[in-house]
Formats: C-alpha cells, sequence, structure tokens
C-alpha cells in the first residue's frame, strides 16, 4: 500500500450485531452450534428467514472467548477488500496480529493467499480460543474470495473455528473438509421452529393463543423462523388472535405475502412510510435517514422500532447503525414500489458522499442508476482505490459505466486499463479500455493529465512486452517523460518499466542507468514491484558485463527486500534469481547457479508467451550448458527459440539465443556423442520432471497448461525412450541418465 | 429472434406487490401456486431471477421451458439443464432442493 493511500474499512461490517429484544434463545440449537467446538467450519445453511444471524449472534453473546465477526456483501468479490476487513479485526485482537497480513494486502499482484497465511500466523500469536463468523457468505460469488476463505479454513489454527451463515451450499470445497470431519452442517430442518419453541415465543410476545392455534401456526408457516416473528407482530395487537390464526391458516396466499400485508395495514402511517422509505436503504444511521426523509426525528423512531420490531437490526454496539433483516427488507422495497427508490438512493449517495464514505454512495448511486455520480466519486478516489489495493473493486465499478461516459472522464479508462493490466487481465480487457482511453485523450485533451498519460503509457509498455520490445520501450519514455511532468508518484515503477524493456532491447548501459535512477530514488522501497525489479535488474546486468561481486550484492537485496515485502512468490523478484545465476557462475557455483536460474524461471512463467519468460529460459540454457547438463539446455533453448519465433521485435534475445546455441554445439563436440539413449524431446523433459514431484497426470496437464491426452502421450513416449515400465522405474532411469533438475530451493 | 419464454412455478398465492418483483413477467396466482411467465435472455438473466426468488423467501416448485407463441419449439432450443448442470453452480442446488 502506498502511503496515504487507502480505503478506510467499514466499521459497520465488522462490529457484532446487537440481538433484537424479542428474539427467542434456542437452547436446542446453541447446544447443536457448541457441540461443534473442535471442527474448523460450521456452517449454517438456510433459506431467508430462518434464523441464521440471529443463531450465530446469540451464540456468540454466551461464548467466552473473542469473536471476530464480519458482515459480508457482494463487494467482497474483491479479496482484498474482505481480507483486509479480517485483517483489521485479527489486529483488534492484539497488536501486530493482523498487521503483516495488512501490509501483505497492500503489494499490487501478491497473492491474497500470503496475507491470508499471514493472518492464520497471526491467529496462532494470539493462542486463545477465538470464533471467526462470516455472515452471509452466499454474497460472495467470486472464486478468488471464495478460493481464499477456503485457503484459510484448510489452514485454521487449532485455537480458531470458522462459523458461516449461507442461503446456498457454499462453493468452496466442503466435500474433503466433512470427510476428515472438519465440518458441521446446520440447515433448516434444525432451524424450524418446533411447537414448544413456536410456543415459548407466543408467551414471551404476550399473545394468548390456543395450543391448537400454536400447532395450526407452525403447520401453515412450516416452522418457517420469519414468517412466525411476523405473525407474532401481528397477533399481540389482535382481539381475537385465535380467530386471525383461523382466518390465516385458511388462506392459499403465501405466508410472507399474507403476514406483510396484516402487519403493514396495523402500522401507523407515518411508520409505515418511515419503514418503506428507509428500506432502500443497506446499513443506515438516523442522520442517513434524516436526509432521505428529511425529517428530524429519525432517531427517536429507530429507537421505538429497535424496541418493538424485531426486523430492525442494531449493528453495533451504540447503535449507530442500522439494518433491516433482509427478507423483511426485501418485502418493503416491494411495498415501497420500484419507481419511488431511486430518488431516495440518490439523495443516499448524496449523503454518504458528503459523509466521506466513499464506496456506500457509489453504491446507492449505481443503485439509482446514476452513472455520472458513479463516474465523479470514481475520479475523485480513483488513486485511493487502485494504490490503496482495491483494484478489483474500482474496475469493476469502471466496466459498469457505460463506454460514453467513461469518454467524458478521461481518467477512469486510464486508470481502469492500469488496473486490469495489474490484474493481469486477458490482453483484449486491457486493449478495450486503452481504446477508450486513447480516444477520451483526443477529445477532451484538457481534461487529461500527466497521472493518465504515464499510467496509459506504462500499461502499454507492459502489455506490448508480450512480443514488440522496440515499441515496448517507446511507451516507457513516454511514460517516463509523463511522470517527470507532473505524475511523480509513478516515477519508481515507470522508470523500472524503462529499464526492464531497456535489458531486452539490449541497451545495457542505459537499462543500467535507468534501473540506478529508480533504486536511488527515496520513495523506492514504497513502490516494492518497481524496486524489487529494479534491483533485479542491475543484479542481471553487473553480472553479464562482469561485476560480479556487486551483482551478487543488488540480487541478495532484491531477494531479501522481495521477501520481507511479499514478492517472493512474484514474477519481480525473478531478474534477481537470474542476475544471482550468472554470478555463481563467474565464481564456479554451479549447483547454486542452476537452482538460481530455475527458480528465476519458474518465477516468469506464464499462460501467454512474453518476452521475460523467454528471456529466463535462455539464462537457464546458458547456466546449463555451462554445467554440461547439455539435453536440458538443448530443451530449455528450444522452448525459448519457439517463443521468440512468435514475437514481432524479440529485441536482443534472437542474439542471445544465436550464442547459447552455438555454445551448446561447442559443448557438445567437447563431450563427444554420448547418447546412449533417444533424447527426449523438451516437452516430454517437462512431463519428465513433472513425474518426479508425484503430481497426477492431470495435475501435471494443468501445471504445465496441455491437456490430459497430450500428457498421456508424452508419458508414453518417456516410457519407450527410456525402456521404463513404471512411474517410478522411469525417474530413476532419468536420474541415472542426469535429465531431471535439481530440486529447487525453498523460498 | 426473441427470447426463449419460461415459466417459474412458486408455492403459495403472491399478492399484486409482488409484481414489481418480476419486471416484465406475468405474475399469475392460483390455487395455492404464483405462475410467474416470461421471457428469459439468458443464463445470467435467470440467475438473477433465481436469487430474487431466494431473496424474497419463495420456494421454486419447477422451472419449464416454453413453447413460443407461434407454437413451434424455439428453433435454437436452450435446454434449461444445460445452464444448471455446473456443480458449483448454486441454482443446481436451488433446483435440486425443489
Amino acid at each position: 500500500m502506498q502511503p496515504g493511500y487507502s480505503i478506510g474499512v467499514i466499521e459497520s461490517k465488522i462490529s457484532l450485531p446487537r440481538v433484537q429484544p424479542g428474539m427467542l434463545r434456542r437452547s436446542r440449537l446453541l447446544e447443536i452450534v457448541d457441540g461443534g467446538a473442535g471442527v474448523a467450519f460450521t456452517v449454517v445453511n438456510a433459506p431467508v428467514g430462518y434464523g441464521k444471524t440471529t443463531l450465530l449472534r446469540l451464540w456468540c453473546i454466551e461464548r467466552p472467548e473473542a469473536v471476530i465477526w464480519m458482515t459480508l456483501d457482494a463487494a467482497d468479490d474483491d479479496p482484498v477488500r474482505l481480507w483486509a476487513h479480517l485483517a483489521t479485526a485479527v489486529e483488534r485482537l492484539g497488536e501486530g496480529l493482523g498487521a503483516r497480513a495488512l501490509a501483505c494486502l497492500g503489494v499490487r499482484g501478491a497473492p491474497v493467499e500470503t496475507a491470508v497465511d499471514e493472518l492464520m500466523n497471526g491467529l496462532v500469536a494470539y493462542g486463545r480460543p477465538v470464533a471467526i463468523v462470516l455472515d452471509d457468505l452466499h454474497a460472495v460469488g467470486s472464486e478468488r474470495s471464495l478460493g481464499s476463505i477456503a485457503h484459510a479454513i484448510e489452514r485454521l489454527p487449532g485455537n480458531a473455528r470458522v462459523l458461516a451463515s449461507t442461503r446456498s451450499e457454499p462453493a468452496i470445497s466442503v466435500a474433503r473438509l466433512r470427510a476428515r470431519g472438519a465440518l458441521m452442517e446446520v440447515r433448516a430442518r434444525e432451524l424450524a421452529f418446533t411447537v414448544d419453541e413456536a410456543r415459548e415465543l407466543i408467551v414471551s410476545e404476550g399473545i394468548e393463543l390456543s395450543g391448537e392455534s400454536v400447532a395450526l401456526l407452525v403447520e401453515r408457516t412450516e416452522g418457517w423462523p420469519a414468517g412466525l416473528y411476523l405473525a407474532a407482530l401481528w397477533l399481540r395487537d389482535l382481539d381475537d388472535p385465535d380467530e386471525g390464526v383461523r382466518a390465516f391458516a385458511g388462506s392459499a396466499r403465501h405466508v410472507a405475502d399474507y403476514l406483510t400485508d396484516e402487519v403493514l395495514t396495523a402500522l401507523a402511517p407515518q411508520t409505515k412510510d418511515f419503514l418503506l422509505c428507509t428500506s432502500v436503504l443497506g446499513r443506515f444511521t438516523p442522520e442517513l435517514c434524516d436526509a432521505v426523509l428529511g425529517r428530524e426525528d429519525s432517531a427517536a423512531v429507530l429507537a421505538e422500532l429497535a424496541r418493538s420490531n424485531m426486523f430492525l437490526v442494531a449493528l453495533d454496539a451504540r447503535a449507530e447503525w442500522y439494518r433491516y433483516h433482509h427478507l423483511f427488507g426485501e418485502l418493503l422495497q416491494l411495498e415501497l414500489g420500484r419507481e419511488n427508490a431511486p430518488v431516495l438512493r440518490r439523495r443516499a449517495a448524496a449523503w454518504c458522499r458528503e459523509h466521506g464514505l466513499v464506496e456506500e454512495s457509489i453504491e446507492y448511486a449505481a443503485a439509482a442508476g446514476d452513472a455520472e455520480t458513479v463516474a465523479e466519486l470514481l475520479v475523485e478516489n480513483d488513486r485511493e482505490f487502485v494504490w490503496g489495493g482495491r483494484i478489483e473493486q474500482f474496475l469493476g465499478w469502471v466496466r459498469w459505466l457505460p463506454p460514453e461516459l467513461l469518454l467524458g472522464h478521461p481518467s477512469l479508462p486510464a486508470a481502469g486499463a492500469f488496473a486490469a493490466g495489474m490484474l493481469a487481465r486477458p490482453a483484449v480487457d486491457v486493449q478495450q479500455l486503452l481504446a477508450i482511453a486513447e480516444q477520451a485523450r483526443r477529445e477532451w485533451p484538457q481534461l487529461w493529465s500527466p497521472y493518465d498519460e504515464a499510467v496509459v503509457e506504462v500499461t502499454r509498455a507492459a502489455l506490448i512486452e508480450g512480443g514488440n520490445v522496440g515499441a515496448a520501450v517507446e511507451h516507457a519514455r513516454r511514460a517516463v517523460a509523463a511522470a517527470r511532468a507532473g505524475a511523480d508518484v509513478l516515477s519508481v515503477g515507470v522508470l523500472a518499466s524503462l529499464a526492464q524493456a531497456l535489458l531486452f532491447a539490449g541497451d545495457l548501459d542505459e537499462a543500467r542507468r535507468i534501473a540506478l535512477q529508480a533504486v536511488e530514488r527515496p520513495d523506492a522501497p514504497d513502490v516494492p514491484d518497481g524496486y524489487v525489479v529494479s534491483l533485479g535488474l542491475l543484479a542481471l546486468i553487473d553480472a553479464e558485463q562482469g561485476r560480479t561481486e556487486s551483482a551478487e550484492a543488488w540480487a541478495r537485496e532484491a531477494i531479501r527486500f522481495a521477501r520481507k515485502r511479499f514478492q517472493a512468490d512474484l514474477w519481480t523478484v525473478s531478474l534477481a534469481h537470474l542476475g544471482l545465476a550468472l554470478a555463481c557462475i563467474a565464481t564456479g557455483r554451479l549447483d547454486e547457479a542452476e537452482r538460481e536460474a530455475l527458480r528465476g524461471e519458474r518465477l516468469r512463467r506464464s499462460p501467454q508467451p512474453t518476452v521475460g519468460h523467454a528471456h529466463a529460459l535462455l539464462v537457464l540454457a546458458h547456466v546449463r550448458v555451462a554445467r554440461s547438463r547439455l539435453e536440458r539446455a538443448a530443451s530449455d533453448l528450444e522452448r525459448a527459440q519457439r517463443l521468440i519465433a512468435e514475437f514481432p521485435d524479440p529485441g536482443r534475445l534472437r542474439a542471445i539465443a544465436a550464442t547459447v546455441e552455438q555454445d551448446l554445439t561447442t559443448a557438445r563436440e567437447n563431450a563427444g556423442s554420448g547418447h546412449v539413449v533417444e533424447a527426449p524431446s523438451a516437452a516430454e523433459l517437462e512431463v519428465l520432471q513433472c513425474l518426479v514431484t508425484g503430481l497426477t497426470r492431470r495435475e501435471i496437464g494443468a501445471q504445465l497448461y496441455i491437456s490430459l491426452n497430450t500428457v498421456k502421450t508424452h508419458t508414453r513416449e518417456l516410457y519407450r525412450k527410456l525402456d521404463a515400465t513404471s512411474r517410478a522405474d522411469a525417474v530413476a532411469r532419468a536420474e541415472a541418465l542426469g535429465l531431471l533438475d535439481l530440486t529447487e530451493s525453498p523460498g | 429472434m426473441s427470447a426463449p419464454r419460461y415459466r417459474l412455478v412458486i408455492a403459495g398465492e403472491l399478492g399484486p406487490r409482488y409484481a414489481s418483483a418480476f419486471d416484465g413477467m406475468t405474475v399469475r396466482a392460483h390455487d395455492g401456486e404464483t405462475e410467474i411467465t416470461g421471457p428469459i435472455i439468458d443464463p445470467s438473466h435467470l440467475h438473477g431471477l433465481l436469487e430474487r426468488v431466494a431473496s424474497l423467501g419463495l420456494t421454486l416448485h419447477s422451472l419449464t421451458p416454453l413453447e413460443t407463441e407461434n407454437g413451434e419449439s424455439d428453433p435454437q432450443p436452450h435446454t434449461p439443464t444445460a445452464w444448471i448442470t455446473d456443480p458449483n453452480h448454486s441454482i443446481h442446488r436451488n433446483l435440486e432442493g425443489s
């Protein structure tokens, strides 16, 4: 996270909601949840209105241990937003417990799982029992967020348990948890009211109802808790509740429809009006209600409702924020009617905007269909989102806006393209936003800032890095010029981008000069990716130019810094490993050289062919020639050449490839022709390497981006060439022939 | 080509206020059930509709593709099951439960 840029957490998402008066304490259910002590994951899974949240809240209140409560919503599809809230909550358990996870979340491109691991370490350090509640898990749909939650549950320390409420089966791999007894489920059949519980509720509400009527009520509602609470709300004001229940039972109307009618009809017109108008608000304070309704007494109305109506939920202990029970809110909105909602939402957006609640105001404006306000809010806050790590959330809103509107706000398509590039979205998505940015720049030159110019050009430089090195240099130069002209915050990143493009283009001296400029800037460590890339470039160039000691020092600094700043597994540190490999060759440490080169190459792999990966393969081939592992070197070279052939302008890579090829030929001649077996192809060698790991053939396919059938073909050929009959046999033969890679060094 | 039409059957008779929940569709209640009929343009439209059903606490009894107005079946039939057999998809479960 860049200093000064962050989007705050929404407090009411992580505060423990209060239990509304009138809610029945259902000991039968509390005991079920208690019985899950020692179970990692408890899922309360039932349709809306089954009392899932109430059950979890009651359970939490009675627990002696610490509770982390998180109410999920659709915006948590951005895993950074999701974990920023959870890490903040963990940090409040004890200072420092969530800090490393929060720092990690601010690193662009870092896998969110790394932050999750850090957070699990924080829970281990906490040591005491803790329950983590994920309320409304069904609101999250993105694979990345659900995957990160599954990752957390798999690694949950023994002192913690996770409890979730959801309306649908969570799309995380619960089957495995279930198999090892780490999953407990509470479903609708348990949550439904029994006749005894219904009687308890009716009595506690002071309603006089015959036993027969109670049974009838349970039968008619099928024990659906929302139905029973609605019924209680209605019956307590009736003179003859038994008669009411009989009429209800005799009707074919839907339970919620019938009861909502009864409840709303009985309300004072002013109260009804208040409920309907505020139903469009997801979360609200009395002040927000005042603003939306144009009145001044919302605090009193809410306080009264909170006492008498169990469908209003106080979200925090101070009763600043409220929400309606989801179902009740939906039913009120139906009654309000569609045509009345937009004007109320616009007022809510305006109030939130005035009060600095950026996310909420964008959501209200979007729900009101007010794209212009959404655009304005994004323009005002784009750097907070992009530099604060909420890239997915930002990109989602940009993509929601119609292209015509983006044209009038040039910084949005510019920042959107930058965001899409950072998230490694498919090139066509990035291109689409770049095209809109380009048009906006032409149509509104006066609105086009150096910052917009720099992010667009650096995004282009990164994109064209996939094949046109000369053009990448040009775009990166423009980005640097723009950053100098008035977007200093981008300097380190764009300098790193230019230095890398220059390296691939073959201008090593200038690349070194530019990389030095980047690392010597005082703000360089605040831009971890740009800093690590620049250090790696210096290592690589110094090694190539014979300054071995300095190369090793740059490389070690890059790797150390990367580890500290959660970049150890990112492509950015690849150059440092490659530089270190070359330095190791110069000092005769060949084993270490191969390990480093291999690590550098692995980090550069990607589904799309990139210049960076081709370059890494060439360095690896070079190292392997030096180590006399000629078959492996030939295969690396072949893969690099296949990639290079696809690039319109591969810069100096063709020349490096020619040198490696020459060295290889010479080495082969010196070694004499000693082939005892028919050499496996490059592709077969990749599969061979995976066979050692014990991966299944399907997993091998996934790792190498090839089909299962191709894996099978390669395996068959390998067995034939190695004269092997089993996997173990093939691995042993390959080992003896020196065809296998060394195992990678950890980290 | 007009979008294929579908019929959703919901448990219980729904009053007029629910019409606005299912914009562009016809809502008709009779015999203890409610029929919601109308065009569904693509899988995400269907998904949204089923989410509405769930968030209103309604129980889905069935979902059926209808023949087009002129009596012919859709020239490029959309098989609803093709949309909902992805085991990771929650719609699948909603239907399974019905």
